[in-house]
């Protein structure tokens, strides 16, 4: 298996403490406390979603072996964050993952639903965008109106950042 | 300095543009205790399973440009969503514990004429009203007596501890405390920090129910007649998805689902119809019985 070094390199500027993610020891508490490996995954399989694999394979720099896998290898994760709170090391394994999903949407993988919030989140600075029947439901509840954002200046950040050149 | 007491709400695309009934047990709720807010132009938060998976610099530079509309009022925010605190914080996080990040968005958000300097603070609605909890008490008008609650406080609320500075991430007892104040029953029922499932269930629907199964089935098992949550995407798995659970396991899944301050609010006095209960999609009219 191929190391790539620049993807490891990457990987370690991502997390903030990026000195302890190198003393992982692969304990797997964060798959044996991870939700959905415990539904993915039984004794006998090696399939499934599994955060230390993920982790491994970061550090040793096996970009292949990450993204030729099921997207359930990286997408499988539900950010509850409890691996973090689990890892004897203090990785904040989450963060490399947020990293892994980042990558894997530049390659134009990943599930629809992320594409769909971003599209809604570029197109109208909300993640839901405003709709009349709520707005009148807020209206008969009381409610003031939603403060409108700044639209364009939204679509400015994101255009600067690159973040369109991702939607699909 | 000025101690602030007034907060910038942040209710979050989900409570103001889909879940509204929310954010008018909220304020009712702040109305009683004393908690004052105001609002603000926020975008979204963006969302931390969301947005953030998409792109991490595209998550922090609209969050921080979040954090500047607040600072530019000095103002903390307060918000009724367990996502938006955790991208808010976590956003300061990266900032301020990476100075290239910072330098980086800083850029982008000088060429909208905007700067992030961290100086103000993110709330979790629950933590402002654990700080206020005698007052909490004193604006409790009805005993709840006999109802038993399941608190579900959710995994953004006080996980990564690193940043989020909340309750204890593993054994949280916040949430706890505040519905006790209305003469309610914590039930116990052991999987009080399992995830909801919500941000799986997005791309693999089959195996957020199979989480959700799990931690209905030990709700169930504790006799529970309510959930009480504290965050919209988790009211939202819990109050739309249990039909789809019955229908997939073959069973009848129908506890419901009250946020924190839809509890407080009936506690306080307030009725049924003026904080929109009939909006739930989970049955209430058995609790709402029960509490009279």
């Amino acid at each position: 298996m191929a190391i790539d070094f620049e993807f490891r390199k990457q990987v370690m500027d991502h997390h903030i403490g990026s000195e302890v993610i190198k003393y992982c020891y692969q304990c797997s508490r964060c798959a044996d406390n991870c939700p959905v490996t415990a539904v993915t995954t039984d004794f006998y399989t090696t399939t499934g979603y599994n955060p230390r694999s993920n982790i491994l394979n970061a550090l040793l720099g096996y970009k292949d072996a990450i993204f030729a896998a099921d997207e359930l290898a990286i997408w499988g994760c539900t950010v509850c964050d409890t691996c973090d709170e689990v890892c004897p090391q203090n990785i904040e394994l989450t963060e490399v993952f947020t990293f892994l999903k980042n990558q894997s949407i530049a390659q134009g993988k990943g599930p629809d639903f992320i594409y769909a919030q971003a599209k809604a989140v570029f197109d109208s600075a909300k993640a839901i965008p405003s709709q009349p029947a709520i707005e009148r439901r807020r209206q008969q509840m009381g409610l003031p109106a939603v403060a409108a954002p700044d639209v364009n200046e939204v679509q400015t950040l994101l255009k600067n950042i690159g973040a369109d050149k991702k939607l699909k | 300095m000025r101690k602030m007491t007034e907060y910038k709400m942040f209710e979050g695309c989900t409570i103001g543009n889909r879940i509204p009934f929310i954010e008018a047990a909220s304020r009712k709720v702040f109305d009683k205790v004393g908690v004052q807010t105001s609002q603000a132009p926020f975008a979204c938060c963006p969302d931390p399973t969301g947005v953030k998976s998409f792109d991490n610099d595209a998550w922090l530079v609209m969050g921080a440009r979040n954090l500047c509309v607040a600072e530019a009022e000095g103002k903390d925010i307060i918000s009724l969503c367990n996502g938006c605190t955790n991208t808010l914080r976590g956003v300061s996080h990266q900032l301020k514990h990476d100075s290239l990040k910072k330098d980086k968005i800083n850029a982008q958000l000088a060429k909208v004429g905007k700067e992030y300097k961290g100086t103000i603070d993110v709330k979790h609605f629950v933590d402002v009203l654990k700080d206020n909890l005698d007052k909490v008490k004193g604006a409790i008008s009805k005993q709840l007596s006999g109802l038993k609650v399941a608190c579900h406080p959710g995994c953004h609320y006080m996980r990564p501890a690193e940043w989020m500075e909340s309750d204890d991430p593993m054994r949280p007892t916040t949430l706890n405390e505040i519905v006790a104040t209305t003469g309610a029953t914590v039930v116990n029922y052991g999987e009080e920090i399992l995830c909801c499932g919500s941000a799986v269930t997005n791309a693999y629907p089959e195996h957020g129910m199979a989480n959700l199964k799990i931690k209905m089935d030990a709700i169930t098992k504790a006799g529970a007649d309510v959930i009480c949550v504290n965050c919209p995407a988790c009211f939202q798995q819990f109050d739309t998805q249990q039909r789809d659970l019955s229908k997939q396991y073959d069973a009848n899944y129908n506890i419901p689902v009250l946020y924190l301050t839809e509890l407080l609010a009936l506690a306080m006095g307030v009725s049924a119809d003026e904080i929109g209960l009939k909006f739930h999609r989970t049955r209430l009219s058995g609790i709402l019985e029960k509490i009279g």
